[in-house]
């Protein structure tokens, strides 16, 4: 075969396939997109809801202090230093266990 | 911008402001040439799920395309990029799928590809069969342009020694 002729054999050899578009890949992709879009927003809910629990939890923090300064408080807490770090716990355990977002679900994830 | 860019830039910008279905004539139009080049590069298997990969890239990056590039040198540049981090996360099952894929596949010329370094193949797929110019390929592939010349005349050169070798048998 001639160097021109083994050129153009090997464009052709390696141009893609003349076929119709493939619908049932494009609608995989949009598939895979839109599950990606979900994602994203339930990352962003995610996001937001910690958010605003440390936002709640600094300010209840932040309250605890300044009740804490009053003197009547202050004595108290000298008297019984176990109430404060309960008090730190129970706080704790409302983090922990209140509500959050709804996680992606493992189905939603198997779509593809 | 280049000539006969315009409907693409129109799609990609809807497809950046939400309009899944611009986005989706994008795919239409591009899946094809993109499905073929990393079929060649990286097996059947492989390639559609670097191709779809691919193009969810696109359409979270669909605001950036500025149509400077043809949309398809630009959706490549994504599907390179996705194909060299595959390759760093290559397993043995990544090996199997291509081996699986290759048996499929017009054997002489993939025997061929097969003994062709990851660049020389994407330059010579690229230049030869996709109708790239050598400064879009030179630029993927992050070489110079005279770098991308030799690779492609060195590539064709072990092309035709192989060619020529198998058929005298």
């Amino acid at each position: 075969m001639t160097e021109d002729r083994f050129d153009s054999f090997l464009a052709s050899a390696l141009a893609p396939e003349p076929r119709q578009p493939d619908r049932a890949f494009v609608a995989r992709v949009q598939a895979r997109i839109a599950l990606d879009e979900q994602m994203a927003a339930e990352r962003r809910r995610s996001l937001a809801h910690f958010a605003g629990q440390l936002l709640a939890l600094g300010a209840v923090a932040a309250a605890i202090a300044c009740l804490g300064r009053a003197a009547p408080v202050a004595s108290f807490f000298a008297a019984a230093p176990g109430v404060l770090v309960l008090l730190l716990a129970f706080l704790f355990l409302v983090v922990l266990l209140s509500p959050r977002p709804r996680a992606a679900s493992f189905t939603m994830l198997n779509v593809s | 911008m280049t000539a006969g860019n315009e409907e693409d830039l129109a799609l990609s910008r809807r497809a950046a402001a939400g309009d899944g279905a611009a986005f989706a004539m994008l795919v239409e139009k591009h899946e094809r040439a993109l499905r073929a080049f990393l079929t060649r590069m990286a097996g059947a298997e492989l390639a559609d799920d670097i191709a779809q990969e691919a193009f969810v890239k696109a359409w979270r990056a669909a605001g950036q395309y500025d149509g400077r590039a043809r949309y398809s040198t630009w959706l490549t540049r994504i599907a390179w990029r996705c194909r060299l981090d595959e390759l760093r996360k290559a397993t043995p099952r990544s090996a199997e799928a291509r081996e699986a894929a290759d048996s499929n596949r017009s054997a002489e010329v993939n025997d061929i590809l097969a003994r062709l370094d990851d660049k020389e193949r994407a330059a010579l797929v690229l230049c030869d069969g996709h109708g790239w110019t050598h400064a879009e390929a030179a630029e993927l592939l992050g070489m110079p342009l005279g770098t991308l010349k030799s690779v492609i005349a060195r590539a064709k050169a072990k092309c035709r020694r192989m060619w020529s070798g198998e058929t005298s048998d």
